[in-house]
């Protein structure tokens, strides 16, 4: 029971110190608050779970956790290469590449425009829990499926926001353009594409959470033996709790790491954007 | 007529595609099996063979067709065997989690557009959050609810539905309560608007176009969590299940109708969001 | 769950002024006729008569039946040998209290096509195995034919098998495990003959472990009002399996009425009860030691991975057994 009211009284404590840090505006600050906030949560969680008594096999302690990393490492490295670079990372190229290459092609015809849009909500609509096995079957059992279930996560999210970009440049630019005698394909280099940038990487960053996220269940279905979703779902099976949270930390990181790369990629393309503006 | 033919066309290109993907896939199979059999199969007799296979890499769209129908209008709606009763077991887990959703998203946002620590301490982790797969932590919320005692399988669906629609409803909801600019807030303080009442009679109607074009998000995952929630809690009922046994147990038929009936029921869904959202907005009076 | 529902309300009223104890088993897979014994018997009465109130809990993907267990969601799992001692061994204190699968039904199915003639084709190929808890007797098998499971040249590529055989079917994998009673015929259904197929029975390889268990966790046992219940719960669950071995096809039935998603058919059901019917002959429940000793002893020489490390202690009791039967 101590472990529990320590717990709770160093939340109340980082609590308080969130609250001051907040009202300041320095970098350091920024970063402090959720960090201190993150660590909150993993000092509560080892107070619970010691002070409640819960057992290994349902909840292990993050100190557990920390325990076990240096020991699989390279597992977790072997893991984490056959999932996010080899299955993930492929299938976003792949997918989102496509994406914006059908984007621009349709664009010529807003008759498959018109067509093609509701049936890709349709499509990305489908859960891909049921997707995942059947692309298992056909593309076998290696990083190519779980490369293939990514892109048929990541392609209609894309294609969507690529659409909306690039009819978001205004009627007075694309007349600009007519009036320097530009044709169809500069038109589209020089204005369509560069304003449809922000909705681009707004469906980028979107696919950045489903690809890893696909990568990972489609694995669930067929794998080889190395790989985060195998590792995780085998891990259940073996009651090797603290291996499972060790990968989902993992999964957690690169997935984050991901997102904020394309999110700073994005500030650099973007820069002109209303949105990439200090907030008051 | 513009509306649908665009739509056609392309379904009609999709509807070729696939049948020509049909002949091409089971074609393996059928050739092999006419090779263990000592006989061999000419083009002619190879088509009509990949489109009855009982165990098909790629079923023709006819059978789909044909187990769908059988699925919804072949049974009895209360039968176990109906699509639509296992559909309603996926709706209910849907609705719970997505209402769920919607409760957490929304006070979440709230908090974090009032108050500056929530929006720098709590932002960062739920987009962290969203990286977790929920696949692995599907069995422990399952287990951790079965320890606190909660016995219904409702439940644990519910908090991993919720989990994948909070989200979307709370990014959006931020969104949307901070879209209201400068000069329109000033407004309301002119009027002398309490805190409370600017948050009603601004700040709330401002962010309902917002909302909703997350709620088109929110239930759509909402539905795949509650079907991804389905196989930790023993693949019971529901479409999931369905379509878990139906892979399981060498009826790839089965699978694919309960796959065209999550997709069915999904697009059902965003489009009563997107109805409701129409009426709302006429009725605030915002020119459509 | 409405016809649990309902069936728990009968069950209760039936019982009349006595209360029912109430027992929840755990399945290791989902509903079918793997585990027939138990339906028939609550469809039957016999947990009934015994004064229990039973709910089975269907398993499925990513639910490990001692970890629902540990969390308190069961009483009484069900588990093979193999990934019970293990779990004992990784510190949750799983106890075998009966058996009512003599025999192995697991088994390896190649092509003959690949070339395969016996174990010792088998370096370079690629095989199938689902893990989940099935994976130590294959494991086990591997290290004792003394091929490395890593995929390096002379040894053998192990594939995580999904939910169903396509990896046989798509020739994604030479061999693919499979149990007598379910996937072997899946493969025959998807129209592959017999004579294509060689299969290799672990049963007949020496390297069988046994399989679908009765476990509850170890601290139970000290308290006898448990162990009564348990007592009365292993007697119904065998007198079902008896009844279920001599009515094949009304068990195939019972099951699945049980089966909520409705995807189950009576052909695939009433063959998989004559197969298990087969598995579980010749036991009465009570566990034969010597057969637990062999699974120990597969366990233990399994080459440079051994599933366990060391001989179980007290991982098995006849205890509950030595009572039902009498």
């Amino acid at each position: 029971m101590t472990w529990v009211a320590a717990a709770l009284v160093f939340w109340g404590l980082a609590w308080g110190l969130n609250l001051r840090l907040a009202r300041g505006t320095s970098r350091a600050a920024r970063l402090a608050v959720p960090v201190l906030f993150g660590v909150t949560v993993l000092v509560l969680w080892e107070g619970l779970v010691r002070g409640l008594g819960v057992n290994a096999v349902i909840l292990p302690a993050p100190s557990a956790i920390a325990e076990i990393i240096p020991a699989v490492l390279p597992l977790l490295w072997a893991d984490f290469v056959q999932t996010f670079v080899k299955g993930a990372l492929s299938g976003y190229a792949i997918g989102c590449g496509a994406a914006v290459v059908v984007a621009v092609l349709i664009d010529r015809s807003p008759f498959l425009t018109r067509g093609l849009l509701p049936v890709g909500n349709f499509v990305a609509a489908l859960p891909i829990v049921g997707v995942a096995p059947i692309l298992v079957m056909w593309f076998g059992f290696d990083w190519q499926s779980k490369a293939a279930v990514v892109v048929v996560l990541v392609f209609f999210p894309v294609l969507v926001n690529t659409v909306a970009g690039l009819a978001s440049s205004d009627r007075m630019a694309r007349d600009l353009m007519a009036t320097y005698g530009a044709g169809y394909w500069p038109t589209m280099w020089k204005l369509r594409l560069p304003a449809a940038m922000p909705f681009i990487f707004n469906g980028l960053k979107i696919a950045t959470t489903l690809a890893l996220i696909g990568a990972i269940v489609a694995e669930y279905f067929g794998s080889p033996i190395v790989g985060m979703g195998f590792r995780i779902s085998t891990g259940v099976g073996r009651l090797a709790m603290d291996l499972v949270w060790a990968e989902i930390a993992v999964a957690a990181l690169a997935g984050s790491a991901f997102y904020g790369v394309v999110a700073l990629i994005e500030r650099r393309v973007t820069f002109w954007h209303p949105s990439q503006r200090a907030r008051v | 007529m513009t509306r649908a033919l665009p739509i056609l066309t392309v379904l009609g290109i999709i509807l070729i595609l696939w049948y020509a993907a049909t002949v091409w896939m089971n074609a393996a199979f059928v050739r092999d099996q006419a090779a263990r059999a000592g006989t061999s199969v000419s083009f002619a007799e190879l088509v009509p063979l990949t489109m009855a296979q009982p165990r098909p890499v790629v079923p023709a769209p006819h059978q789909v067709v044909a187990e769908v129908w059988k699925g919804v209008a072949g049974q009895a709606v209360t039968s176990k065997r109906s699509l639509i009763y296992h559909g309603f077991v996926t709706l209910e887990s849907t609705l719970y989690g997505f209402a769920l959703g919607i409760l957490l998203g929304v006070g979440l946002a709230v908090a974090i557009v009032y108050f500056r620590v929530m929006e720098m301490g709590v932002m960062p982790w739920a987009i962290i959050s969203q990286t977790i797969p929920i696949v692995a932590l599907a069995p422990m919320i399952v287990v951790l609810s079965n320890a606190m005692g909660i016995q219904a399988r409702e439940v644990p669906k519910a908090i991993i539905s919720a989990y994948l629609s909070f989200f979307p409803v709370l990014v959006g909801m931020v969104k949307g309560l901070r879209s209201p600019d400068a000069m329109q807030l000033d407004l309301m303080g002119t009027w002398n608007a309490s805190g409370a009442q600017s948050f009603w009679k601004l700040r709330l109607p401002a962010s309902l176009p917002y909302l909703f074009a997350s709620l088109k998000i929110a239930i759509a995952a909402a539905l795949v969590g509650a079907i991804v929630g389905e196989l930790p809690t023993g693949a019971i009922e529901g479409l999931g299940a369905r379509m878990l046994i139906g892979s399981q147990f060498g009826e790839p038929l089965i699978m694919w109708a309960a796959l065209v009936a999550a997709a069915v029921l999904a697009g059902a869904l965003i489009l009563i969001v997107g109805g409701v959202e129409r009426g709302l907005r006429r009725r605030m009076g915002v020119p459509a | 769950m409405k016809k649990l529902m309902l069936g728990a309300a009968l069950a209760m009223m039936a019982g009349g002024a006595q209360a029912a104890d109430d027992v929840t088993l755990q399945l290791k897979w989902v509903t079918q006729a793997q585990f027939a014994g138990y339906y028939v018997a609550q469809a039957k009465g016999f947990y009934e008569e015994e004064g229990l109130n039973v709910t089975i809990k269907p398993g499925g993907p990513d639910i490990a039946p001692s970890q629902v267990m540990a969390g308190g969601g069961a009483d009484v799992v069900i588990d093979w040998m193999p990934s019970a001692l293990a779990a004992r061994e990784a510190g949750l204190a799983l106890v075998n209290i009966a058996q009512p699968f003599k025999s192995s039904g697991l088994m390896l199915t190649c092509l003959k096509e690949t070339g395969i003639t016996a174990p010792t084709d088998f370096a370079d190929k690629t095989l199938g195995v689902w893990f989940f808890g099935n994976e130590y007797p294959f494991l086990s098998w591997m290290g004792t034919l003394g091929y490395k499971t890593d995929g390096s040249a002379g040894g053998v590529t192990v594939l995580k098998q999904g939910f169903n055989v396509d990896p046989l079917l798509q020739k994604q994998a030479a061999c693919v495990s499979t149990m007598t009673y379910n996937e072997y015929w899946q493969v025959i259904d998807a129209g592959i003959s017999p004579d294509d197929l060689i299969t290799f029975k672990y049963e007949d390889q020496g390297v069988a472990t046994l399989e679908d268990g009765l476990y509850v966790l170890e601290d139970k046992l000290a308290d006898p009002a448990f162990v009564a219940k348990m007592v009365k719960f292993v007697r119904a669950s065998m007198k079902g399996w008896k009844y279920a071995e001599a009515n094949p096809d009304e068990a195939a039935m019972i099951v699945l009425e049980n089966d909520e998603t409705g995807a189950q058919t009576e052909t695939h059901q009433k063959r998989m009860m004559g197969e298990v019917a087969k598995l579980t002959a010749g036991s009465n429940g009570a566990l034969d030691v010597a057969a637990a000793e062999r699974t120990v002893a597969t366990l233990l020489a399994g080459g440079s991975d051994p599933v366990i490390s060391k001989a179980p202690v007290g991982a098995w009791t006849s205890v509950i057994t030595d009572e039902a039967l009498k």
